[in-house]
């Protein structure tokens, strides 16, 4: 590049130094071929008035070709093969073809490759275009989420702001912008209402009529805290919350694409991330395992093995594992990787910047690419036809590796004892009825090419052979025997049958009185042990005999396995046969019950687990220019996102030799240093128990998201985080406590004119039920729901998830979770669609919601099941519509309510109790959570 | 309170059934909107439209350009001979190889006032040729089925991008509020499945429903849970009038609020889809004459000329984008014939009279004038042959065709070479002729965005021309 500036300036003071007579001659070529050219070809989409300028590349002014566009200079004065544009005219390279639609005359490029030969003489001028402004990444740091977190102080005030006292930091945060703004928050919500509340919040299942009792009985704040912890100690916590994250992860067990093959393993990810949130895991260890699981030290094989399956969060991304461009696959794979490494822990999008810098956050394409560095000397795929994906064989508990050692010794010898049996017991088998003269494809004489095979596995000796369904009418197999002595025999044809053979191949028996040609259909399979057809019996003379096969006048694929003649009189004596027959079939089956036996005491499959690893050969990586994978520009260091480091040595570390460089990514993004990975996380989860974040963008906290509603609430939530070790629970405790959570979600208040939108948090937010807690919690009122944890739960296990029958009653977070099949109640209700990681889900109310509430199979059955329970309790129609509220609902019917209902009750022949549970299933006020 | 709330608010205190026009709005997720809707609620296109709605027919698999439109006598002439092909598969890819080229397996003619070729595995389309437009110079992404199906669909191979229906109807909306918008009859679900049809992040409301999936037979084709297995007709009426009875009490006992209005609204439209939809889709009273136009009662044409009927019925229910899906379940999808083109003949005798009474019947009735008909598989085949007697699959070009609204009928653009492998003159790339699809609707592929992740997302990525060639 230098150099092409000093040679550019070189030419330019000739340039200037030149007379008009001299200048026309030394432009003359110029003008007469190559400004034709330009404008005729080029100007279209590479000049000042080119409607779309593309690739940033202008041709109507020196200083445009000689600074070129984003594939840097287009022309080299004097440099023939250095000049790109000569190099695109030339379409030699399929990725860089100029002009995109047709090629230029012969005679064009030669003019071109001549005018730059002698130097691209060129008189025009202009002004110099600029490439984009850059970004400044000081200025950038200046914005709210890139600022290192602050410590504010709490805004303790005077509490005249109401009766409320015993105020925590989250209530002084959010009075204080209140009593600014002049509104006043509404009351706390009904005891019952907040129970529920809760309850959903933290388990995901509705309490029941008992435990709404106890709580109704003394709703004291002491005995709500209790509460607060006895629901974070329930596994089912692990289960609503590891949910979210499953979102936020874009969990799925299989990988969407074109074929959606299953993830067989993926099941242990969803448990790690559930007894994370369990264990309260600290949420930067989470985010270390994750990134880096594989790379960490471990200090037994339980932590091993939990470090593995962790570091699946980067290998369960939706991918065509079949597209065939493998390069582009890979690098699919690591743009992937980087955006829902961004979004998910950082906040910030980062899939635009693969193919320019971000055009409204300050992140630069060399960041881009130094994550692509990291993550392109991570190991994600296995090669082949359709790509495979990373998988880790799981360390044993040391017994239980003995006994799978022992078992799969036994099975192995089992096996190969089967094998050998079956084996034998073809090839008796195929002389059944007698003795017979064998001759294999082997020892056949082969005209033309015949292809060897293995792949139908019903063949005799060692293989079959097939005429690749071409050169029709120019191969032929032949068969020759040496027949010990004259007589009658019967001759048999052995060949694999398929849907794709022959339906008349022609087989030739040369025999004592003329040739005999039958024709075979090769579709159907050969009746004896699925080898051999009989031809007939034919007279031979001692000597050679031959039976031949051709492929003339087929179109379909023909076989050839082996002929056997079998003389007359062996298939009169046959009881020696008989008996090493049934001897062999007897040791056959043996084997294969024993086979099965061993078969069912296996211990355990050698578990494995999606993971990665480092690859072989790590390295720093280009920038692709426009993101096009084979345009590749300089290359650019390992390292992180700048605007979110304090300085350039904490966003490019030193790598050592030999590795990715993830383990140093793990530490940047779960630094309490970073200045976005807490604030996010503490905002996801006021995400989900208030409905809405302080920033209501969750997965985005760059410029195009929304500012937070109270930045220095979230500075101190996001403090309090790292400094109470990451505690996810500590938390959700401090948030459920407050009265921000508390606080009705309607009533009066100034609010309702002044803040519809509730940004100020004067009352708290309404939600929707999630697809999950519907479904978990209709199960539990009809009785349903299997409580069991964890495990794998993909009962027919195929290798697509197309069709997939769903059937299980477990809870939502186990029902197994594919790209292209989904269970239709958690697609129905929005549950997170996996294909991107999703903080806030989608939040719809659709007809075709209301068709499922009102007419789908499940609705329909489980509102039979909990009418069914109702109307066997021995009570009053009354006692029962209050149980049923209680149920459904988690509150007593009002008034006018239970009237409806009695008189629904009524009109019905015998108390429709199935009627009337369907209906509190799809009611408003089931759907919502208040 | 404003007085469109408390009009509404009246109306759901006391009408029973019977919400009207009101009943989509504000029926879908609130969030950052640049130029279509969250509503189904019919919009102004962005210029004249040529064409107010399309069917899309797709072809499953990659039918053979050269099989069947796009006639070329040097690849006759050369037949069997060896020809250098740059590989674009894995374990192939940029190398040369040589190839035995095969000719087409079927004669061609040329037919009507246009004098098109056509082959003879489409003797009824063959009769339709002055209706239709080729482009013969198709060329698109991806090379398996998944990548460039999910491609066409969606103008990318592998990153989540909403439908083109869904495009459609975020841009334009739907004329039938009985109705969903975007209609997808019986597709299957591999090769992208869902994805193909999915509104990815666009509202929800824009993802195509489904009607029935691939291998059911048509007749139990229908929209999901519309009609209720277990509860009479009567026992249905009286519970959703007490469920709808119950939820008025309950927002009675709030504060006036349209999400919570619009739950309500939701059953009254969901119950007003289940009175209109089945009969939609019920077949069984259409005449003889028209059964039969279709190959309806043909053994080999019944299935899909009951997908074409119902496309005609929901084009004429005024449904935005219909798309009929001649596809299966199976990891080889029915035009894929890699090792035995002859199978060509069962997919050409299945699709071709149903395709030509669609556009018959479409035209007798004057929808073919507002209506934009589709026929493509996601690639063309290869020249040379493969296992014998079969084709791989081709995206360097190939044969689509349009007809009715908006294009010149009797029409062909753009070549691929003297063999078929290649586009050359004129070559439409899969996202040029996205531009041109919403052109005809009225809508300007580089306007019609979506911001997500903080891009403003098109159908067309960062390229699509529209191809001014084609347009009427």
């Amino acid at each position: 590049m230098g150099n092409v500036l000093i040679r550019f300036a070189a030419i330019s003071l000739l340039i200037v130094g030149l007379s008009s007579a001299r200048a026309a001659e030394k432009f003359g070529f110029f003008e007469k071929e190559i400004r034709p050219l330009f404008h005729e070809h080029c100007y279209k989409c590479h000049s000042a008035e080119a409607e779309k300028l593309k690739g940033g590349l202008l041709l109507d002014s020196r200083q445009g070709w000689a600074t070129g566009g984003d594939s840097g200079p287009a022309i080299v004065p004097g440099d023939v093969e250095g000049s790109l544009l000569l190099r695109a005219v030339s379409y030699e390279d399929d990725d860089l073809q100029m002009p995109p639609k047709y090629k230029l005359a012969d005679h064009e490029r030669t003019a071109l490759a001549k005018w730059v030969e002698t130097g691209a003489p060129d008189p025009r001028v202009s002004q110099v275009v600029g490439k984009g402004m850059g970004i400044d990444l000081a200025n950038g740091r200046e914005f709210w989420s890139f600022r290192p977190v602050a410590h504010h102080a709490v805004p303790k005030m005077n509490p005249a702001l109401g009766q409320e006292e015993n105020l925590d930091a989250i209530d002084w945060f959010i009075l204080a912008r209140l009593a600014r703004e002049n509104v006043k928050p509404v009351g706390l919500a009904k005891p019952e209402t907040l129970l529920r509340r809760l309850y959903f919040d933290l388990i995901g299942l509705p309490p029941t009529p008992e435990q709404i009792d106890d709580f109704l009985a003394d709703p004291s704040p002491e005995a709500y805290a209790r509460l607060v912890d006895r629901l974070l100690g329930s596994p089912q916590f692990g289960e609503t919350w590891g949910r979210h994250w499953l979102d936020v992860a874009r969990f799925a067990e299989s990988s969407g694409g074109g074929r959606s093959l299953m993830f067989k393993d993926a099941w242990r990810f969803r448990d790690y991330v559930i007894s994370a949130f369990n264990e309260d895991k600290p949420f930067n260890q989470f985010i270390r395992e994750q990134i880096a699981g594989d790379l960490l030290p471990a200090a037994s094989r339980e932590q091993r093995n939990e470090q593995l399956i962790a570091a699946g969060f980067l290998a369960l991304g939706p991918h065509n594992y079949e597209l065939q461009d493998k390069e582009l696959l890979r690098m699919e794979v690591v743009d992937e990787q980087i955006v829902t490494i961004g979004r998910a822990f950082l906040g910030m999008t980062l899939g635009c910047v693969r193919c320019h810098e971000h055009k409204f956050d300050p992140i630069p394409m060399d960041d881009y690419y130094a994550l692509a560095g990291i993550l392109r000397s991570t190991q994600s795929l296995v090669p082949g036809n359709v790509s495979g994906w990373v998988a880790h064989d799981l360390l044993l508990e040391p017994a239980l590796k003995k006994a799978i050692d022992k078992h799969a010794a036994k099975t192995k010898e089992a096996n190969v004892a089967l094998k050998a049996a079956k084996k034998e017991l073809l090839e008796v088998e195929a002389i059944q009825g007698g003795e017979g003269i064998v001759v294999d494809n082997l020892q056949a004489e082969k005209v033309g090419d015949w292809m060897k095979s293995t792949s139908n596995k019903t063949f005799f000796g060692d293989n079959y052979i097939h005429d690749k369904g071409e050169g029709k009418g120019q191969k032929k197999v032949i068969f020759t025997a040496e027949l010990p002595e004259a007589g009658e025999y019967e001759v048999r044809f052995g060949y694999t049958a398929g849907a794709n053979r022959a339906q008349k191949a022609p087989v030739t028996i040369g025999h004592t009185n003329g040739p005999t040609t039958i024709l075979i259909n090769q579709r159907e399979k050969p009746p004896i042990n699925n080898n051999f057809k009989v031809l007939g019996r034919f007279q031979f003379s001692s000597g050679k005999a031959v039976v031949s096969i051709s492929n003339d006048h087929t179109s379909d694929v023909v076989i050839a396995d082996a002929v056997v003649f079998v003389p007359i009189a062996e298939l009169k004596k046959d009881s020696d046969l008989e008996q090493r027959l049934a001897k062999l079939r007897g040791e056959v089956d043996r084997l294969v019950k024993r086979v099965d036996a061993l078969k069912k005491t296996k211990p355990t499959d050698l578990p494995k687990a999606m993971s990665v690893q480092d690859e072989k050969e790590t390295g720093d990586w280009h920038v692709h220019i426009r993101g096009e994978i084979r345009n590749k520009g300089a290359i650019v260091p390992r390292g992180f996102l700048q605007v979110a480091s304090k300085a350039k040595t904490v966003a490019q570390p030193t790598i050592a030799a030999g590795r990715s460089g993830r383990l140093e990514l793990a530490e940047w993004v779960a630094s309490g240093g970073n200045p976005l990975t807490s604030r996010v996380m503490v905002n996801r989860i006021w995400h989900h128990l208030l409905g809405h974040g302080l920033v209501r963008t969750p997965d985005n906290f760059g410029k195009t998201g929304e500012l937070p509603s109270h930045a220095g609430l979230l500075d101190w939530l996001a403090w309090r985080f790292v400094d109470d070790s990451w505690s996810v629970k500590s938390m959700i405790r401090q948030i459920v406590l407050s009265r921000a959570y508390r606080r009705a979600s309607t009533g009066e208040s100034a609010g309702q004119t002044d803040d519809p939108e509730n940004r100020l948090l004067w009352r708290s937010n309404r939600k929707h039920l999630s697809a999950e807690a519907i479904r978990d919690s209709i199960l539990s009122v009809s009785g349903q729901l299997d409580m069991q944890q964890g495990g794998p739960t993909i009962r027919k296990f195929s290798q697509y998830d197309l069709g997939y029958e769903f059937d299980t009653i477990r809870r939502s977070v186990y029902v197994p979770f594919f790209r292209n099949s989904m269970l239709e109640v958690l697609e129905v209700f929005n549950a997170a669609n996996p294909n991107v990681t999703t903080g806030r889900r989608t939040e719809t109310t659709l007809p075709t919601q209301a068709l499922y509430m009102l007419n789908s199979p499940f609705m329909n059955a489980e509102a039979r099941r909990a009418g069914g329970r109702l109307a066997r309790v021995d009570t009053t129609d009354t006692l029962r519509v209050r149980m049923a509220y209680r149920l459904v609902l988690g509150r007593e019917p009002r008034a006018d309510e239970a009237g409806l209902a009695l008189e629904f009750l009524g009109q019905t022949d015998t108390g429709d109790w199935t009627a009337l549970l369907h209906s509190l299933f799809a009611c408003v006020d089931f759907r919502t959570l208040d | 309170m404003n007085p469109r709330k408390l009009s509404r608010r009246k109306l759901l205190k006391t009408t029973a059934c019977g919400f009207g026009s009101l009943a989509m709005a504000g029926l879908c997720s609130r969030g950052g909107v640049a130029t279509g809707s969250t509503t189904l609620l019919q919009r102004s296109p962005m210029f004249v439209p040529r064409a107010k709605r399309v069917i899309f027919i797709f072809m499953a698999g990659g039918p053979s350009h050269v099989d069947t439109y796009d006639y070329k006598p040097e690849l006759i002439r050369n037949h069997d001979r060896d020809y250098d092909f740059t590989g674009v598969r894995f374990g192939t890819f940029g190398k040369k190889s040589k190839r035995k080229l095969m000719k087409p397996l079927w004669g061609f003619k040329q037919y009507g006032q246009c004098s098109q070729h056509v082959s003879d595995l489409f003797p009824y389309t063959a009769q339709m040729v002055d209706d239709l437009c080729f482009i013969k110079s198709m060329q698109t992404e991806g090379v398996a089925h998944g990548p460039s199906t999910l491609f066409m669909h969606t103008g990318a191979t592998n990153l989540m991008r909403p439908s083109m229906g869904s495009w459609v109807t975020y841009g334009l909306g739907t004329e039938n509020q009985n109705l969903p918008g975007f209609v997808v009859l019986q597709p299957s679900a591999s090769k992208g499945g869902p994805r193909n049809y999915s509104s990815a992040f666009l509202p929800a409301i824009h993802q195509g429903t489904a009607i029935g999936k691939a291998g059911q037979p048509a007749d139990e084709a229908t929209l999901r849970n519309a009609v209720n297995a277990s509860l009479s007709r009567a026992e249905q009426k009286r519970n959703f009038r007490f469920l709808q009875r119950l939820n008025r009490t309950q927002l009675g006992n709030r504060r006036q609020d349209d999400q919570l209005d619009a739950v309500v609204e939701s059953y009254e439209l969901a119950w007003r889809m289940q009175m209109n939809a089945p009969q939609l889709f019920d077949l069984s009273g259409e005449p003889k004459f028209v059964r039969e136009r279709y190959g309806i009662g043909s053994k080999a044409t019944d299935e899909f000329g009951k997908q074409c009927l119902m496309g005609r019925r929901l084009a004429e229910a005024g449904v935005r984008f219909i798309q009929l899906n001649y596809a299966d379940e199976s990891a080889t999808p029915r035009w894929d014939q890699h090792s035995n083109m002859p199978k060509h003949m069962d997919h050409a005798r299945a699709t071709d009279k149903p395709v030509a009474g669609l556009l018959a019947d479409l035209k007798e009735r004057g929808l073919l004038e507002e209506t934009l008909v589709w026929w493509s598989g996601e690639f063309g085949r290869t020249p040379f042959s493969q296992n014998g007697s079969g084709r791989d699959h081709n995206p360097r070009g190939f044969t689509t065709w349009l007809a009715g609204a908006g294009v010149r009928p009797g029409f062909s653009y753009g070549s691929t070479d003297e063999i078929g492998d290649t586009a050359v003159v004129n070559p439409v790339h899969m996202h040029d002729l996205h531009a041109t699809i919403l052109h005809i609707l009225g809508m300007d592929h580089e306007r019609l965005t979506y911001r997500h992740a903080g891009l403003d997302v098109r159908l067309t990525g960062v390229a699509g021309e529209v191809v001014h060639g084609i347009l009427s």
